[in-house]
């Protein structure tokens, strides 16, 4: 706290309550983000959100605080990244539901041999189990054949066939562990690290500690995608802030229609009489400041700038239309139809404007049952348009600072659920499965860890959750043990209080 | 500035939050000389300034949780670091130089050095200073102040004798005084009926009440507009608002298909239970064991239904075993932060780590909830489960406190006109008897089953058989629940426990709780952390004065109206918000109180502010949840099944906030843009933001859109002249006339608008069409959308919806 608020107030007047009732979450004195508060914070903050108010009320505000020329991006903590970071943004492909690792990565002949016979109880004894509870136990096989691509020969299966261009650029981690065995506290898990509602997650955490390239949209944007059928319910707790200042929070995109909430002027209203109204209202809001010398006002003058900004920006972030063919054609993409291809290449727009975290949710992942023909409609959905954004961000030069993650909240059993043949489903599995990274700092051509025969334990360099959030955040230039907040008493971490690690195996 | 300065902020807040504030005042100062001359007058004070430090960086491995202790030392335990260990103690009182302690804090050998260079803990200087300096002056040692029962203290002598209208003002003003600082002013009566109205029935006062108050020169005006306000209905509103954050009541089961779940007649309980004052240690009875209690009524049950209000899984495949220790947890977590103000939720893998709550007492206070028949839905196949709403078995169908009150009104309403020419009325009245009685409502509520077998879980690992099987018991530091012929404790114990004054913790209790009335008036607690009074929450900054408010509190019975009362009559209450620049810069979170707060009023009261100024608000009391337009789509992400958000489509559209439907996962954006919390787990304080999303909000949301164009009726028919109306416009809004500026910046809109309009009528036209609302033929809709603009502006202020 204090610290940089107090140490600079020898010589620098302050302006606690401005962030103090902006932001805080009423901890005030033992307020963990304080160091918002200080006055170079807020100077910077006015300073970049004032351009286009008006002529009155913010520049007579800002030239009478001596602020000079307008600067882009919200600034992090003091002192990040920690080190030399290798990615400044992550794109987040969530295959929500929990994809097969035993039929697109984690080839595992043994359970082609053991196809419909009974699953050894050794395997299986003690584990927790979703759906087969009380069930009979019986191997399912790969349902796919399997190859070998790349220079390394990464095995993809043939569910994933444009993956196979991807091979050299991708890193699979196939001994993913998770402990959440149902949809809603596994995903809960993988955004958070805790499986207890009300936690950050991971795009609020990066967003605090690395603040954002761009004021004109929010820092932390989530999209999702028209998908199969059953789609996975997610709820915005995937993307809250939780303890950490609520416009770390992640907005949430609109695929079809209004792309953001309230971002459309009210009918009969052109935009110029908007223009009129927030004018207004800032400059109300600055001759109320006057008389009362209340800083909120000022954040609020700001936060009326963005608004009015984003009802501009995000119009013109929607507007494919000057995305020529061959990129709509690579990712095959109609805009506008909230697919996941549409969304894909919204994702990589975003990550141009400097948006800092992008997580894309496909939701048709959840596999109980008819797994060949679910694996094709998902496959058929996301394997190529994935393609394109790996391969659309390499050829703009962007791969290299964009950290790409591919995969779902768990894995599937190797014993099948439902009857034998094409009804056959995989049930919810935790103590194994696959994700993948690419780019920004990710040896991509490899894969690390590895599964039993089975496909059932990760056996082998095994990364667990945490592991994986340390990984990210290592890319990000955090050091995960450095970058807390106190919470109820503790010091929250996105990878909370048990050991983690980075998994250097997977770094360039 | 060192790296870890930067990293925990905490561990350098601390130095400055928890010491004593003229030191505060001094690290703030360039005048260091005045600093060290400070320092060295404080004696040190274990609870204030050396107990924050142990816990943050000490506890973790030489505090409560055995399991993670090393070389068997506490330093929680004051025999312990003062041992004699062959020769040497960690501790020896009065002499820094020969306690081991000491030397290893200041060790320059990284291997000796505590706390270990590995946790990323190093403490600072004035840390380690202020460490050796309290074993220097003999080792003080207490209990932690959160667990010292509060007794009465002497009211403070003050010079300043007109100053205090009662003894709350005497503490204030004795540490004022202390610290060479006068308080403010009292607040003008515009500012003071604001913020009354605002804290109380959390609704603005209409221009005729501000009159009203503002010309009442009685005396007592002031106490008779507090009783007022005491004596509303919509009292029982605003305080439920709080409540409802605190149990987490939603409408939604919360994981997975967030499915409906019915229990909006506890709601209307709670409103009813603040509108009649009921005892605070009722209150908390009815709610954890109303089912159980000998009076046991059909209201009792409805108010068990809080042993309900946990978030529960609906989704296929969920494990009985392990969603019995979820929901244990859950529990928990929410009684002990809720009423005893602590984070007992820690202990469900370990012992506390800062608090003397071990694991064993975290699975004893769950077992008290092991006989809860909640099980229902986890053997229920999940496509039966993908109802709206859901399964929550036990339930009751139950005309509400609320209706049952309404029903005996009508009654008496239509007793009293009959025979008189008002047949409309009663035929109305007939009517709404009719409508009440026609739809009961289910509820959900507890009811006991054969206590399920709790075990404690290693790790809280909830498939580990071995541990301990425990029944239900308090927290053993704190006290034990005598029982005759080996009974078991029942839920009912718990509530006598959690408000005994002699054999339970009641007088903790009371102190949790009127520290989060002291916040609802003054905007932060006089301890601040409102759900976390242990080692790691903050100590009291006028620990006298809170003990005072919970032996008061006490003494009047748990008399919640009695301690608002009290709280607002006094002059430190009153006081201006307004201070000098000087004083905001040398108490920037305001915590001596020389001055009142401001803050933004709590998302539901900025849509019942919009709604109350615009004419639009719907202000009946209680009943089933509201649906408000929502932006299309909103829950596309929901499913088990899909649902389509249908808004309201008659006046429940215009109702207040707390009756919105309270969707866990999807909660309405305006709420959340407000930073209303999604009722997942406990919530004492709301954070309070301040985002270009909210002013999207209130710009473009229809709920607003809507009630600015009523507004603009609403100042067309109320005044003539351009100006008058400008004026009448911003009195409703914010209680005083604009000044010439502002008029000018206003007029300036009307009149860009009304050219617009003029050369655009079929955009005014367009402008009316917002909201359900229909504006007759006969109005001169370019004028009325011209006004609309300006009506939207106003309710875009930051003074509309400032409590200050």
């Amino acid at each position: 706290m204090v610290s940089p608020t107090r140490q600079s107030s020898g010589t620098q007047p302050n302006f606690p309550e401005i962030w103090q009732v902006g932001l805080s979450r009423e901890k005030t004195m033992n307020n963990p983000f304080s160091h918002l508060q200080t006055d170079a914070h807020r100077r910077t903050f006015l300073k970049a959100s004032g351009v286009g108010l008006g002529a009155t009320a913010l520049s007579a505000l800002l030239a009478g605080d001596g602020f000079a020329a307008p600067q882009q991006g919200i600034p992090g903590l003091p002192g990040l990244p920690h080190f030399a970071a290798r990615a400044k943004r992550v794109i987040f492909l969530c295959m929500a539901g929990g994809p097969s690792h035993l039929d697109t990565f984690d080839e595992k002949p043994k359970l082609r041999e053991l196809d419909g016979q009974p699953m050894p109880a050794s395997v299986t004894a003690g584990q927790p189990i979703a759906q087969l509870q009380g069930k009979e136990l019986r191997v399912l096989g790969p349902i796919r054949k399997f190859g070998k691509y790349g220079k390394n020969g990464q095995t993809i299966s043939d569910f994933l066939p444009w993956h196979r261009e991807i091979a050299d650029d991708i890193c699979i981690f196939k001994s993913m562990v998770t402990e959440q065995i149902n949809h809603d506290p596994a995903h809960t898990f993988m955004n958070t690290g805790s499986a207890i509602s009300g936690r950050a997650s991971m795009g609020a955490w990066i967003n605090y500690g690395l603040g954002c390239e761009t004021r004109d949209l929010p820092g932390f944007i989530v999209l999702t995608s028209v998908s199969s059928a059953n789609p996975q319910p997610i709820a915005s707790r995937q993307w809250s802030a939780g303890f950490l200042p609520s416009r770390y929070q992640g907005v949430q995109f609109n695929s079809t229609g209004v792309p953001v909430h309230y971002v459309k002027t009210p009918r009969g209203v052109p935009d110029r009489l908007q223009h009129q109204v927030v004018g207004s209202v800032q400059q109300l809001d600055q001759l109320r400041h006057q008389q009362v010398a209340n800083p909120e006002l000022l954040t609020r003058i700001a936060a009326y700038e963005t608004a009015f900004r984003m009802q501009t920006s995000v119009p013109e972030l929607i507007d494919m239309s000057g995305e020529p063919q061959h990129v709509l054609d690579l990712y095959g993409a109609t805009p506008g139809d909230g697919s996941y291809a549409s969304n894909c290449l919204l994702a990589r727009r975003l990550a141009e404007r400097g948006v800092r975290f992008i997580q894309l949710y496909h939701r048709g992942w959840d596999h109980h049952g008819s797994l060949n023909k679910n694996m094709t409609t998902c496959c058929k959905l996301t394997d190529k348009p994935t393609y394109a954004l790996i391969t659309d961000l390499k050829q703009r030069g962007m791969l290299d600072d964009t950290l790409v993650v591919w995969g779902g909240e768990f894995g599937r059993t190797p014993m099948s659920q439902g009857d034998k043949g094409e009804t056959a489903g995989r049930d919810h599995h935790i103590a194994g499965f696959s994700m993948w990274m690419a780019g920004g700092g990710v040896q991509g051509g490899i894969s690390v860890g590895a599964t039993d025969e089975f496909g059932y334990h990760a056996v082998e360099d095994i990364v667990n959750v945490r592991d994986l959030h340390a990984t990210m955040l290592h890319l990000m230039g955090i050091d995960h043990h450095r970058f807390s907040v106190p919470f109820q008493g503790l010091d929250m971490r996105l990878t909370g209080v048990k050991p983690a690690k980075v998994v250097r195996e997977s770094l360039a | 500035m060192n790296e870890k300065k930067r990293f925990f902020p905490r561990s350098t807040g601390r130095l400055e939050s928890r010491l004593y504030l003229p030191l505060l005042f001094c690290v703030l100062s360039s005048n260091a000389a005045w600093c060290e001359e400070d320092l060295a007058q404080e004696k040190v004070d274990f609870n204030r300034d050396i107990r924050p430090i142990l816990s943050d960086n000490c506890f973790q491995c030489h505090g409560p949780d055995a399991a993670s202790r090393e070389a068997d030392l506490r330093l929680d335990v004051e025999e312990d670091a003062k041992l004699d260990r062959g020769g040497y103690s960690v501790i020896t009182p009065g002499k820094s130089a020969e306690s081991e302690f000491v030397s290893r804090i200041r060790s320059a050998d990284e291997r000796e050095l505590m706390p270990p260079p590995e946790i990323h803990k190093p403490l600072s200087p004035r840390e380690i200073e202020l460490l050796a300096r309290w074993i220097d002056e003999g080792v003080d040692w207490s209990m932690a102040w959160a667990y010292v029962p509060p007794v009465r203290h002497a009211i403070p002598e003050v010079s300043h004798h007109e100053w205090p209208t009662n003894w709350i003002d005497r503490f204030i003003l004795s540490r004022l005084e202390k610290e060479g600082l006068q308080p403010a002013g009292e607040a003008d009566r515009v500012t003071l009926i604001r913020r009354l109205s605002f804290d109380l029935v959390g609704l603005p006062p209409t221009p005729e009440e501000v009159a009203q108050f503002v010309d009442d020169d009685r005396p007592d005006a002031y106490e008779r507009l507090v009783d007022r306000l005491l004596a509303s209905p919509h009292f029982g509103e605003r305080m439920a608002i709080y409540w409802l954050d605190l149990v987490r009541y939603a409408d939604t089961v919360g994981y997975h298909g967030d499915q409906t779940q019915n229990i909006w007649p506890y709601r209307d309980y709670v409103i009813h239970a603040f509108n009649t004052n009921k005892p605070f240690d009722e209150f908390t009875k009815e709610q954890l064991a109303g089912d159980l209690l000998d009076n046991s009524s059909i209201d009792t049950q409805i108010a068990s239904g809080y042993n309900r209000l946990l978030q529960t899984t609906h989704e296929g495949g969920a494990q009985r075993k392990e969603y019995r220790a979820i929901y244990m947890a859950d529990r928990v977590r929410n009684i002990s932060q809720v009423w005893m103000g602590a984070t007992v939720g820690c202990a469900q893998c370990h012992d506390h780590k800062f608090d003397p709550y071990t694991a064993r007492d975290f699975y004893t206070l769950g077992a008290f909830f092991a006989d809860l028949d909640d099980e229902i839905h986890l053997h229920t196949p999940a496509e039966d489960l993908s109802t709206l709403p859901t399964i929550r078995k036990p339930e009751i169908e139950v005309l509400s406190i609320l209706q049952r009150e309404r029903l005996v009104q009508c009654e008496d309403e239509i007793r009293k006109l009959e025979g008189s020419p008002e047949d409309a009325k009663v035929e109305q009245r007939k009517k709404e008897i009719e409508t009440i009685k026609a739809a009961p409502g289910l509820t959900m509520i507890a009811k006991q089953c054969e206590p399920r077998v709790v075990r404690v879980l290693s790790r809280g690992d909830w498939m580990d058989d071995s541990g301990e099987v425990v029944g239900p018991a308090v927290p053993t530091f704190l006290s034990s629940i005598p029982l005759a012929d080996g009974r078991r404790a029942t839920r009912i114990d718990l509530a006598n426990w959690l408000t005994d004054t002699d054999d339970g913790v009641g007088r903790l209790t009371a102190r949790v709780m009127v520290n989060r009335w002291w916040a609802l008036m003054f905007g932060r607690g006089i301890a601040s952390v409102l759900d976390d009074f242990g080692g790691q929450g903050q100590p009291p900054v006028h620990p006298e004065l809170l003990d005072q408010l919970a032996v008061e509190f006490l003494e009047s019975g748990w008399d919640v109206k009695q301690m608002v009362r009290v709280i607002a009559l006094s002059s430190t209450y009153r006081q201006s918000s307004i201070a000098p620049k000087e004083l905001r810069d040398r108490d920037p979170y305001n915590e001596l109180l020389a001055r009142q707060s401001r803050f933004r009023v709590p998302a539901e009261v900025v849509r019942d502010t919009a709604l109350r100024v615009s004419g639009l608000l719907q202000d009946e009391i209680g009943g089933p949840s509201v649906k408000p337009y929502q932006p299309a789509g909103h829950y596309r992400h929901l499913n088990f099944p899909a649902r389509e958000y249908e808004h309201d489509t008659n006046e429940q559209q215009w109702r207040r906030g707390l009756y919105v439907h309270w969707q866990r996962q999807f909660l309405h954006p305006m709420l959340r843009a407000f930073d209303a919390p999604t009722r997942e787990e406990c919530t004492a304080s709301r954070s309070r933001s301040n985002t270009a999303l909210a002013a999207l909000t209130l710009l473009n949301d229809p709920t607003f859109v809507e009630a600015s164009r009523t507004f603009a009726e609403r100042i067309l028919a109320g005044a003539e002249s351009q100006s008058e109306r400008m004026e009448y416009a911003f009195r409703w809004a914010t209680s005083r006339a604009p000044t010439e500026d502002e008029a000018r910046v206003l007029k300036e809109l009307l009149e860009k608008s009304r050219a617009y309009y003029e050369s655009h009528p079929e955009e005014a036209k367009q402008a009316m069409t917002t909201g359900l609302r229909k504006v007759g033929d006969e109005v001169d809709q370019v004028d009325l959308a011209a006004w609309a603009n300006v009506a939207r502006a106003i309710l875009n202020l930051g003074e509309t919806t400032m409590r200050n």
